[in-house]
């Protein structure tokens, strides 16, 4: 099983000689520390399955504050602007689901961390948006998550491309810069547009303790927050339960049906997994969908592995 | 014939080991709903061992018996001119073969085309007029497609319709709003915006 995604990487013609891991793991280090401290703007591209979109990032930081913002260019202007990590404004659309603070930690680029789950390799160099790149491999080491190949830019360490790879080497996302500058952006291209808004959190949404708990769960994985929220189609109350393993992300949603007829469901877009199963609980029937970047394998494990935790064992 | 023999025989068939008496057996209970379930789930755990996307409620069988059940009998329109016959045969083929093309298909997808022709779902191919609605969706995910096919009241799958979509976005809005690495889950999330 573990030559499968290595076979992947060959087929793509990018595996080069046996890397030294801590090469890969320097550049790693590096893209980290990159995506921390360095200033850029530039445009990039995302392609999916259904879906392909260009956008523009600038970002801007300057001693321990920063100020970032990213705009689709074709379209409908999606547009949200950061300071500091908090959102500063937003376009309604792109936070209509958002309540307060975010439920994962951002991306855990430690090499330490991932070498659990994924195998690192240095695998040789390439050219992105005019620029020198070192390809880098993150290859899952079980089936229950994504391969990812990173382009990261010789000189400042940027990621300039990012493919996302099933086990087959299928590839279900691409994000690519098309130009890259690491020069300081100005404060006029900082500010946001007339459709960015303030954060005004249009859902009500509650941590919680866990009513439920996963009896499996992919390894490396962890919970991350335990949120309920009214249903977007009644007055139900949903359990969101999100989880990661520092790159991949994914959230589990459970429903009381109370007798609504409704199958089960197995549906993708792009890189995101939606999978559906019925779970039958003392309470009546509750629908387990499971949302994210992991194979619908794994999210299918995941939903089946849901159970609700009796009242009085809940801490 | 016990349950048990008839379990063995089914997975002996699956494994391609059968005899012919076995392979007899299977055919002749191949009516059965339980045995059919039997074989689904049979082929889902073969499916998980060996890493295969698979939609194991595909029925095939059950829904072109469907389509053929949905086709009015030539005998109740006795003054159909032969042109509109000949149509309405053609539209049985074309939907038998469309099932099982896109049956076939659909069992050697793996995420990105079964995706792709998920999506292709809503795109006026699909509503040719000569094409039979449950034949044809048999070769896609929802069960409740399955649901028609196999010849029970139909059930909407509006729960998911009217839920799906804000779960996925709640997903991504979170996921992208969560960090430092913003740029990617942000036009994942955005993606989800521009239809």
């Amino acid at each position: 099983m573990r030559f499968a995604p290595l076979a992947a990487w060959i087929v793509l013609g990018i595996w080069a000689a046996p890397a030294v891991a801590d090469e890969a793991h320097d550049w790693l280090e590096r893209l980290a520390q990159a995506e921390r401290a360095q200033s850029y703007q530039g445009t990039f591209i995302y392609e999916r399955n259904g879906s392909f979109s260009t956008h523009a990032i600038w970002r801007r930081v300057e001693g321990e504050g920063s100020h970032e913002r990213l705009l689709q260019l074709d379209g409908m202007p999606q547009e949200v602007v950061r300071v500091d990590d908090q959102i500063s404004c937003v376009t309604g659309s792109l936070a209509d689901q958002l309540s307060t603070g975010p439920l994962w930690p951002s991306r855990q680029l430690i090499a330490a961390q991932l070498q659990q789950s994924y195998e690192l390799r240095l695998v040789g160099k390439s050219r992105v948006a005019g620029r020198a790149a070192v390809v880098l491999a993150l290859l899952p080491r079980d089936q229950h998550r994504y391969g990812i190949e990173l382009h990261v830019d010789m000189q400042s360490g940027l990621p300039l491309k990012s493919l996302l790879l099933s086990d087959k080497g299928q590839l279900l996302e691409r994000f690519q810069f098309t130009r890259l500058n690491t020069s300081m952006p100005a404060t006029k291209s900082l500010q946001g547009g007339a459709g960015c808004q303030p954060l005004r959190p249009a859902v009500t949404q509650i941590e919680t303790d866990p009513v439920w708990q996963s009896d499996w769960l992919p390894p490396g994985f962890a919970l991350h927050a335990s949120t309920q929220r009214r249903s977007p189609a009644s007055d139900e109350a949903v359990a969101c339960l999100v989880y990661g393993d520092g790159l991949a992300r994914f959230s589990v949603f459970l429903e009381p049906l109370r007798g609504a007829a409704a199958e089960d469901l197995r549906s993708q877009v792009g890189p995101t997994t939606a999978v559906s199963r019925r779970v039958q609980t003392e309470q009546g029937d509750v629908m387990v969908t499971v949302v994210g970047e992991i194979p619908m394998g794994t999210a299918e494990r995941v939903a089946l592995s849901m159970r609700a935790l009796p009242a009085e064992e809940a801490p | 014939m016990s349950r048990e023999t008839l379990h063995e025989s089914l997975s002996a068939v699956m494994d391609n080991q059968a005899d012919e008496l076995e392979l007899r057996r299977v055919l002749a209970a191949s009516e059965d709903a339980d045995v059919r379930a039997t074989w689904s789930r049979y082929q889902l755990a073969r499916a998980v061992m060996h890493k295969e996307l698979l939609e194991p409620r595909l029925d095939i069988a059950a829904a072109v018996s469907a389509a053929l059940a949905d086709e009015p009998a030539p005998a109740l329109q006795p003054r159909a001119p032969a042109s509109w016959r000949t149509l309405g045969r053609l539209a049985v083929a074309a939907s038998v073969t469309l099932a099982v093309l896109v049956g076939v298909r659909f069992y050697n997808q793996d995420a990105i085309t079964g995706a792709q022709m998920a999506q292709q779902a809503a795109q006026p191919m699909l509503s040719l007029p000569q094409v039979q609605g449950p034949a044809l969706l048999a070769g896609f995910s929802s069960e409740s497609e399955q649901a028609q096919a196999s010849g029970q009241p139909a059930q909407p799958s509006t729960w998911h319709e009217q839920r799906l979509p804000s779960y996925l976005r709640q997903h991504a809005q979170q996921a992208a709003m969560s960090g430092a690495d913003s740029a990617l889950p942000y036009a994942r999330a955005a993606s989800l915006e521009s239809r």
